[in-house]
């Protein structure tokens, strides 16, 4: 016990790293997805068609390579080439992939609300803009709240794949102690970790869930 | 002057020309029932009238302001000011399209606060006043999936009066409802006949089609076949096509 109490300090402040870097990819991955699925089911078939292939490069392409494309690989490009350092490189590249998966998700969303909602909003006059915020948005975000949740819990254990860009996240933390202390027990305790931060995400979602299923 | 004139209106989707220059007019607190075999073109005709469908050819003017007309060289030109134009007329669909996230008394409210920008508290008064004269009055915080079919439509009908149309549209408005459900929004819609509201009313309904227009169009294959009070129209059938759906519906 003594053990785990000398170990907290370090862990957290790992802990610390991982939520930083989840939240900012939360944050900036949701309204981006939004904004690509919006193309997505746009008019514009060159438009969609380019998404479309974005969408599946880094949905067919695994997260750690293009972690490693990003931080190792984009300094090589022409014209656009920089090196970034290990955080925002990995902000990068966890946001573009993340992008991808809720662009898809919202799309679906979107695409489940029937056409008569529509009609109705425009039967009633309301512009693109004030049926998207106050009629489509709304019902979507209903439909595409447990598929979100998914996402949302992948990236909590996602997050650990910047170990291999050498960040002391939650991961490298732990094994970091447990090659010093030849002592296993970080690895529990940072199971416990994950546990506690993904429990805390699925209690919210169900609140969440709970908040929208009142007009059912 | 006439609510609605629609002349010589064509629509085709791809190969199928589904209206065939159709004529109609409307006057002031006129009911106009058009009825007709599936797939004859009736809710397209009413669904190009607010411009939820694009017309390939013809003219509609709405109180005297065209909406839409053909060009000399053949194409189509709608009015800068469409959406305004098409607001006159309110809509009730079939399925209802309520917004099923919003409560009934928010369903009336919306449109008139956030696109007509009247004081929300004069809408409410409004919206109630609405809600007791179609019977709800008492299901104003209900989300409409809580509702019976025939009470959504009720409710759609308030929504569409709420934003204060001069025309009321009306795409087979019990087709979806339960037989015992009907009843109910026939009424309403028959009172707001007698509160003299101009409405063009698509139905299968044909007893509500022969008490309550003042005119009764019978299309098939895109074309007005017949027309005429509902006496001419169910009492002495003159064309062919007429003859055998009133036959085929009494049966």
């Amino acid at each position: 016990m003594d053990y785990v109490i000398s170990i907290l300090p370090q862990m957290l402040q790992g802990t610390m790293d991982t939520l930083r870097l989840f939240f900012i990819t939360i944050v900036l991955s949701i309204p981006l997805g939004i904004v690509l699925a919006f193309a997505r089911v746009s008019g514009f078939g060159w438009l969609r068609k380019i998404v479309a292939a974005y969408v599946y490069v880094l949905r067919g392409t695994p997260l750690m390579l293009q972690l490693l494309f990003v931080y190792f690989g984009l300094p090589f490009l022409p014209y656009i080439g920089m090196r970034l350092d290990d955080f925002p490189a990995a902000v990068l590249a966890f946001v573009l992939n993340y992008a991808a998966y809720f662009c898809e998700i919202f799309r679906a969303g979107i695409q489940a609300i029937p056409k008569g909602q529509y009609e109705a909003a425009k039967t009633l006059g309301m512009n693109y803009l004030q049926t998207m915020r106050r009629i489509i948005l709304p019902q979507v975000i209903k439909i595409i709240l447990p598929p979100i949740s998914n996402e949302t819990i992948t990236l909590v254990k996602d997050t650990s794949l910047i170990y291999i860009l050498a960040m002391n996240d939650l991961l490298r933390t732990t094994r970091n102690l447990v090659q010093r202390d030849f002592n296993i027990m970080p690895f529990l305790v940072a199971g416990v970790f994950y546990l506690i931060m993904t429990l805390i995400l699925t209690a919210g979602f169900n609140r969440l869930e709970k908040h929208y299923a009142k007009w059912d | 002057m006439k609510k609605i004139v629609a002349k010589n209106i064509k629509k085709s989707f791809d190969d199928l020309e589904v209206l065939k220059g159709i004529d109609l007019e409307v006057g002031e607190g006129e009911v106009v029932a058009i009825i007709g075999p599936s797939g004859g073109g009736k809710s397209t005709l009413l669904r190009c009238l607010n411009k939820l469908e694009t017309i390939d050819g013809g003219r509609i003017v709405i109180e005297g302001e065209t909406l839409a007309e053909t060009t000399p060289d053949g194409e189509v030109q709608y009015s800068p000011d469409a959406s305004r134009i098409a607001c006159k007329m309110g809509m009730v669909f079939q399925q209802f399209n309520l917004f099923p996230h919003m409560t009934v008394l928010q369903n009336l409210m919306e449109a008139p606060v956030r696109v007509q920008h009247r004081p929300a508290g004069d809408v409410r008064r409004e919206a109630l006043a609405l809600l007791r004269k179609v019977g709800l009055e008492d299901k104003q915080d209900q989300y409409p999936r809580r509702l019976s079919g025939g009470q959504q439509q009720r409710v759609a009908i308030a929504r569409a009066l709420c934003n204060k149309p001069d025309i009321m549209l009306f795409d087979e408005p019990t087709s979806s409802l339960d037989p015992e459900l009907t009843g109910e929004v026939l009424k309403t819609m028959r009172n707001l006949a007698e509160d003299h509201m101009t409405m063009v009313v698509v139905t299968h309904e044909m007893g509500f089609a022969r008490e309550v227009a003042t005119r009764v169009l019978f299309m098939c294959d895109g074309v007005v076949q017949e027309q005429g009070t509902p006496e001419e129209v169910f009492g002495h059938p003159k064309n062919e096509r007429l003859r055998s759906f009133l036959q085929s519906i009494l049966k």
